[in-house]
Order: structure tokens, then sequence, then C-alpha cells
């Protein structure tokens, strides 16, 4: 089912929680919603399942305007952060709760509650009570319950935020499997970004009731149209670079920043006199000691050196006062540096991205 | 809006209309007629001049307040120290003492009256035991044994309150304390008293409100030492045709100072209070024998007071009776089956009011539980202040205003049992909304969104989801709530009439006639049919009574 929404507002009180947001969930698609607490992603995902009416705008489900319907005859299936399992109901029942509302017969019931038990790795446990599972089972059982009802658009409240962090990669990875082999229109909302990569078609990124940047997880982290968007994926190293020349056959726009000459690429030329620019950790590397190229090579000066096993993290000193943080895979490739070393790093000209504030 | 919304609407109305028509509008009519001229129907002031200047007034004020502040003062002494010992020391028997020590707040206090005079009173047993040796006992009439009945009623208000903010303080406060290099007795005066205080004041503030507010141990037992509660009564129902801006006027000020008493206890005292999560409980300590034995035997003798008088009801609802004079020893049934077989319409009628007024209270304190809590919003809030007027008015005022409102006009409920009913209905739906509401705020709202969400309208996914586990916390307030409307008085004392007497009135007037022999008989069904439905509470729902009050 596609879900659209066409400029919704709401606000509590003086705080506008949704400002004019519109988007179009596509059929079948796993939709992210994902920002800092209180973006506004929660409140959205209320007013699809209509516990939540916008002050103005519409939403839809195909080409039908939900607006009026209450939320019980929205045919949404929810999955609440805390899970919201009944807890006087054991899991059968707890699963069965939306088929009986719906008056399904009894047989129907039954093969229904066990096949998506079956689905969610549950069929033994059908005779527990909610305190008698671990954390990683009730989330089970609260998607079951979602997904049992066969619901037009499946609804997930940060599911995982409750889970130790072992448990969130792998219950994250099972959702997927489970989205996919149903097909359902899913609409996630996480404040976890490595969450909302790993796990969705695409991506909205939220802050203070805007949405910032819609598209797929590569995009937003290699193309963030804005700071925002940037420092929430990712770890950054943003500049803001003088534009010096711009060479429109090759795409290349040279800049300075403090003094020393920075290349990339760039569609066009930029309107202003400077740019800022972005830099993730992992885009830079340290320069070996031939020196191949003396394009975008620097140094700076080791402040913290942190090794992790599969990389060391720096955070380096250079261009007089600017932090940089580097990120180094393989860490056998190179010595590691300590404290107050000086280190070589350099970039692709193709890496640097230019974005707004 | 949704129509999701509107089912909630309706209630909220219909919740504020009851409120209206029962208490608002009651309260309104004694105010405005405490200021008419009884003699002129003019307005005027002259009811609270009269209760201002002439002595006779005055008195009672004094009365009323210095009974209270010495109840209140007494019960901190006893209370305080139960609390203490209870809470950080091991006793023998200790969990038994705890127990039996919140029961005086469910006994009827007027049946405590009763069993001071059956021991005290001019024909006492204890009296008449000393006289035989030659020693006069001091006259248990008057304020000396109202401020004994309280103090021995009211003091578990005071253990119960402190014992829960005691049991609150997190052991590594006090151990902090010590590793900062503060002395044990520096740390019980700069920590673990600062603490507690609150609670004592809150407990405090409780046993001065029950102790003002209270009408039948005043009535049996001051005889000419009248207070607030029972001069509004005698104003209201005197002989002479009453007067009711007089009764208007003295419950009027008798509202002021329940009022005072539960603003500083909202505004003030639940400001001061701590809360902390607690991780690791105080430790509970063995002190010498020779202290362990002090403190236990301090315990048993509290409660031994406070129990042993309705252990002579017992005794006297089976013992030989000729008027007031009881033949202690003699054993007979005739008192019992005189009360049960050949007058058994009070024992129906209790019964059946406060059941009726029990269910009645279910329901509308779920609804308010449920709109307070899950509907925040200003009409809401409105409704939880509101809530606090069943709490200030007392039993009698609330009589009065009743009777008053409703003996004309459209609506007429005087004379009829409907009007006991929501009496009692009134006084006591605080319990139902307080465990209710405490419990509605523990289940996380996303259950029942949860149901919603898979189809069941709201008000069916409420009843569906959340009363089933709101349903032990239910019967809890249900139970305390039906055996406190069994033992009041106050209100009935105005209300009843004829064929409509319950327990509380027949004991009330066989104690006024001196025939000890049926009042205890009837006192002993009462404490019979309040202790048992505790007795079940406790013992399925664990401690889900003590919360409650």
């Amino acid at each position: 089912m596609q879900v659209r929404l066409n400029d919704i507002t709401k606000a509590f009180g003086s705080l506008k929680a949704l400002d004019r947001v519109s988007l179009q969930i596509e059929r079948g698609e796993f939709f992210t919603l994902l920002g800092p607490s209180g973006c506004g992603k929660t409140t959205l995902l209320r007013v699809i399942a209509g516990f939540a009416s916008p002050d103005s705008g519409n939403v839809f489900f195909g080409d039908q305007l939900i607006n009026h319907i209450p939320p019980y005859k929205r045919e949404t299936g929810m999955v609440f952060q805390n899970y919201a399992l009944f807890p006087q109901l054991n899991v059968f029942d707890n699963v069965a709760y939306g088929l009986r509302a719906r008056r399904v017969e009894r047989e129907k019931i039954r093969s229904r509650v066990h096949q998506i038990l079956e689905k969610v790795q549950l069929e033994n446990l059908a005779q527990r009570y909610p305190n008698q599972l671990s954390g990683g089972q009730q989330q089970r059982v609260a998607l079951a319950r979602a997904l049992v009802i066969e619901p037009r658009v499946l609804l997930m409240d940060e599911p995982l935020s409750n889970l130790d962090a072992r448990l969130r990669v792998t219950m994250r990875q099972e959702i997927r499997k489970i989205q996919k082999d149903l097909g359902i229109t899913t609409i996630y909302v996480t404040h976890d970004q490595e969450e909302a990569m790993a796990i969705s078609d695409r991506i909205a990124i939220f802050n203070l009731g805007h949405i910032q940047q819609v598209g797929m997880p590569s995009d937003i982290y290699f193309r963030p149209q804005n700071r925002f968007v940037a420092e929430f994926t990712g770890t950054s190293n943003i500049m803001e670079v003088e534009v010096v020349a711009y060479d429109p056959h090759n795409s290349i726009l040279t800049s300075r920043f403090k003094g020393h000459q920075i290349l990339l690429r760039s569609a066009s030329k930029p309107t202003g006199k400077t740019v800022m620019i972005l830099l993730r950790p992992e885009w830079i590397k340290i320069a070996r000691d031939e020196k191949e190229s003396l394009t975008n090579l620097f140094s700076g000066q080791v402040v913290s050196s942190t090794f992790m096993g599969f990389m060391v993290k720096y955070q380096v000193k250079a261009f007089e006062d600017q932090m940089f943080a580097l990120e180094v895979q393989d860490p056998q490739e190179h010595e590691i540096k300590k404290e107050r070393e000086t280190l070589y790093f350099q970039f692709n000209i193709d890496r640097p991205v230019v974005i707004t504030s | 809006m949704h129509k999701y919304f509107t089912v909630w609407t309706l209630i909220l109305v219909s919740i504020f209309v009851i409120l209206f028509l029962f208490v608002l509008y009651p309260m309104f009519s004694i105010f405005y007629a405490s200021f008419l001229s009884p003699e002129t129907g003019q307005s005027s002031l002259e009811s609270y001049r009269k209760i201002f200047s002439l002595p006779f007034y005055l008195r009672c004020l004094r009365n009323s307040l210095w009974v209270s502040a010495l109840a209140t003062a007494i019960s901190l002494i006893i209370g305080v120290p139960f609390a203490f010992f209870t809470s950080r020391f091991h006793l023998p028997g200790k969990s038994l003492i705890k127990t039996l020590a919140t029961l005086p707040l469910i006994l009827p206090t007027f049946i405590g009256a009763e069993a001071w005079i059956l021991l005290l009173g001019r024909n006492g047993w204890f009296t008449n035991l000393f006289k035989q040796i030659g020693i006069g006992l001091p006259s248990i009439y008057g304020w000396q044994g109202i401020v004994l009945v309280f103090s021995l009623h009211f003091f578990p208000f005071v253990f119960l309150m402190v014992s829960a903010s005691i049991n609150a303080i997190d052991k590594s406060l006090e151990e902090s304390a010590q590793n900062l290099g503060a002395h044990p007795r520096q740390v019980f005066t700069t920590v673990t008293l600062p603490i507690v205080t609150p609670s004592i004041v809150a407990g405090a503030l409780v046993v001065f409100y029950m102790s003002i507010e209270n009408f039948g141990v005043p009535q049996l037992i001051g005889e000419d030492y009248r207070v607030l509660a029972v001069q509004a009564y005698n104003e209201f129902i005197s002989e002479m045709g009453g007067n009711p801006s007089m009764a208007g006027a003295l419950s009027m000020v008798l509202i002021i100072i329940t009022l005072l008493v539960t603003l500083i206890q909202k505004y003030w005292v639940e400001r001061k209070s701590y809360s902390m999560s607690s991780l690791r409980p105080p430790e509970v300590r063995k002190a010498k024998p020779f202290f362990t034995f002090c403190m236990w035997f301090f315990c048993i003798f509290i409660l031994f007071l406070a129990l042993f008088p309705f252990l002579v009801v017992l005794i006297s609802s089976v013992t030989k009776t000729q008027g007031p004079v009881m033949y202690f020893g003699e054993f007979s049934l005739k008192n019992l089956t005189q009360a049960i077989r050949i007058a058994p319409r009070p024992i129906f009628n209790s019964f059946f009011l406060s059941t009726v007024a029990t269910l009645i209270g279910i329901v509308f304190g779920l609804a308010v539980s449920y709109l307070v809590v899950r509907k925040k919003g200003a009409v809401t809030y409105l409704l939880d202040l509101l809530m606090i007027l069943p709490l200030i008015i007392a039993g009698t005022v609330l009589g009065i205003a009743l009777a008053a409102t409703y003996n004309k006009g459209r609506i007429v409920l005087t004379g009829t049992w409907m009007i006991l009913v929501l009496a009692y209905f009134i006084r006591k739906v605080p319990f139902s909304i307080k465990t209710t509401s405490s419990i509605l705020q523990q289940i996380d709202a996303s259950v029942e969104e949860a149901s919603i969400n898979l189809g069941v309208p709201p008000v069916r996914s409420f009843l569906k989801v959340v009363v089933p586990v709101m349903l032990p916390g239910i019967a809890a307030g249900a139970i305390i709530m039906w055996v406190t409307t069994l033992a009041e008085l106050s209100s009935t004392i105005i209300l009843y009439y004829g064929p409509w007497s319950t327990m509380t009135i027949q004991i009330f007037q066989y104690v006024g006639s001196g025939d000890f022999g049926p009042a205890s008989a009837y006192g002993t069904i009462l404490i019979l049919s309040v202790l048992i439905p505790l007795f079940f509470l406790h013992r399925f729902l664990g401690k889900g009574m003590t919360p409650t009050l």
C-alpha cells in the first residue's frame, strides 16, 4: 500500500512538531524516519496510525483519504517502543487479539497465529505470558501481533531501542528479512543512524519538524545536503573553504583553506565566495612515505589515538587549529601513531562533498 | 475531531453533572443559607457574628481545635517510634505487629468510644472493679475520652506514612554520610530525620483532619464537651425546627479548617517529599536484647490499648445484659439472636447501601481516574481539583448540605435510601480514585493504543485490556470503600429515616440509651463484616490494603 502525506502540520501549543511535511512511501518499501529525539518523527508515525490528528494536511493510503478514519479502522499494524503487550494474555492470545477483534473464525485464528509465530520463531512459547519472556522475545511477539492482521502498513516506533546492542543487530536483520518476505510497506522510526542505514530502502531525516533530506541510505551518507544531515549520519570533518578557481572542463574546484590549497570535484561553479565541504573520517588516508602525489596532502599533530582492533581512530590537529577525525582500517598497514607525533594524510579529489549550512 | 473522543467527552460531562448536582450545588446552598438571618430571612452575617462572639460557639471551635491538636500530638508520639522500631529493628512477631497496627484505621471509631465507655464509663467494668478496691478512676467523659479514642485510632496513619518513607531511604545514603565522617547519631539527625520529616507532617495533618471531622466519638463520649461537628448536627436537627443558617455557618467554619489542612497537604507536603529510587533497602538491625524487649513491649502495649476495646465489644455481645448492667462472665446469645433474627433490617440496610454505593463508586472512580491520568487537559485538571471536595467535606456537613438541598423542589431525595447511597458514594469515592489512578499511572498508554491499533474501539479497548490489569487494585479499592461505608455514621445520622436505619445508627442509639447489650451485638456484626473482607484482601492481594489508606 502506498502512503502519501501532504503538507502535514501539527503543533503542540507553540511547539511545531511537524511543519508542512510531505512524503510519498511506495508499496512494499521499507521507509525509515530518522532524527534526534523531539524532531517530530514519532508524531508523524502517530498521525499515520491515527493517534494524533494533524492540524492541517492529508494522509492517503493508496488513493483513499484517511484523515477521518479512527485508528481502530485504519488497518495499520503498530509495534510500540515498549512493545505494549497485554500482560494478562499469553503469547497466543496477544497475537490472536486483533483477529478476534475482526471476528475471524476460531480455526483460522489458530492456524494464522501459529503460522506467524513460526515466522518469528516463537512457536514453542505460545503459552507463555509476557513477563516470562526476554526482551527479544517480547519484541517478536509485538511484531507477530502487528503482522498477523495483515495490515496495510506496518508501523514501528523505535522497536529495538530497549534491546542490548548485540540483539539489536540480529533483530534488525530478522525484521528486514520478514518484511521482504511479506512485501509489506513499512514505516520505521529510529534515532539510530546506523540502524536506519542497515535496514532501510529509503530514509527521511527529520529535524525540528522539518524533513531535511529523503533518499537511499548511500545517498544520504555520501551526499548529505546540509550540515545537519552530514553530522547526524556519521562523523564529519567540515571546513569552510574559499573558492579560488573553477575548471568547468574537468569539474574541478580549486579552493583555499588557511593558506593551503584543496582540490575537489564539483558539478557546478559555486555561487558564493566560500563553500562548506565535508570529509568523512574514512575518506582520509594516511599518506605513505613515498608521497606519490602532493595533491590534498597535509600534515597534522596527533591529539589522541584510539586502538579499536579493526581500526584506529585518530584526532589530528591540522591547519593550525582545525580538528580532524581519521579512521584507519587495517591498522597493521601503517605504524600506529602516538600522541604528539606528526601524521601525513591525504584524500582523493572525488571525496569532499559540498554541503549547505 | 474524531468520534474517538466523543465517548469520553460524554462521560466527562456526566461526571461534572453529578459533581455539580450532588456536591457543588448542595455546598453552595448551605453556604448561601449561612448568610441568611434565621429570624427575618434577610441576608446577614448574624450567624458568623454569633460563632465568633458568643462564648458557647467560641468554646465549640476551641474544643475542636484542642482535641484535634492533642490527638495529633499523641499520635505522633506513638506513631513515629512505632514506625522506626518496626522498620529498623528485628522484633519478634514483627509482621503480625505491622498488620495488626493497621486495623484501628478501619475499625469504626464510635465503636472504640463505646468500648471505652464499657470499660471506664460510669458503670464500666474497670470503674466498678477499681471502685470495689476503693480507687476512683478519672472520668472518661469529655475531652480526655475523645483524645484517647482518636489517638489510638489514628496513630496508624503516622505509623504507615513514616514507615513508608523510612523504608524508601536508600542504604547508600546513610552509608555515604558515615563515610563522610558522621557519627551514627549525626547521621540520624542530619540525613534520616530530615528525609522522614515531610511524611511525619503528612501523617500529622491526616490525624488532625480525621479528628476534627469526626462526629461519633465526641457525640458519644464527649457528653457536654461540644465540638463543631456535633454542634452543626445539633443546630440542624434541633427539636425546635432547626437553624439552617447556624448549621451552615458552623459547616463553613469546619470546611475552612479542613480545606486549610488539605491545601497544606497537597501543596506543601507533597512538594517537600523526596522521591527516590531505592535500590538497596535500609538495613534492619538486631538491637541488644533489653532494647529489643523495650521496643517490642512498647508496640505490643499500644496494640493492646488500641485493639482490646474491640475484644470487649465482642465479649459484651455474648454477655448477659439488662439495660446498662452487664453481667460479665455470664454467657448469653440473646443480644446476637435478637439482632440477627428479630431486627435484621439494619444489617440488611447497611449491606445493601454499602454495596450500591461501592458499585457506583467503582465505575465513577474508574472513569475519573482514566480521564485525569490519560486525557490530560484544562478540563480534566479542573476535575482533579474538584475531587478534593469530597475529602474536605466532613460527613456531618455533607449530610446537612444534601438534606437541606433535596428536601423540597424538583428533586426530592430526603427521606429516601438514595440520598444515603449518594452521600456514601461521594464520601468514599476518593478511595476508589486513589487506587485506580495509581495503577493506571503504571500502565503505559501504549497498551491501550496497541489494542485500538488492532481494531478495537477506544472504550472497548479500555475494558478489554486495561481493566483486567487493574482488577486487583479495583478490588482492593472496592473492599476499602465497602468496609468504611459500613462504618459510616456522621452523614447517616442526618440522612437516614425510620425503615432505612443502619447498624451504625442502631449502635449509636443503643449506646445513647445505655443499652450496651444490643449495641455490642450490632457492633460485633459490624466488626466482623469489616474484618472478614479485609482478611481476604490481605490474604489474596498481599499488601494491596496499606497503600489505599
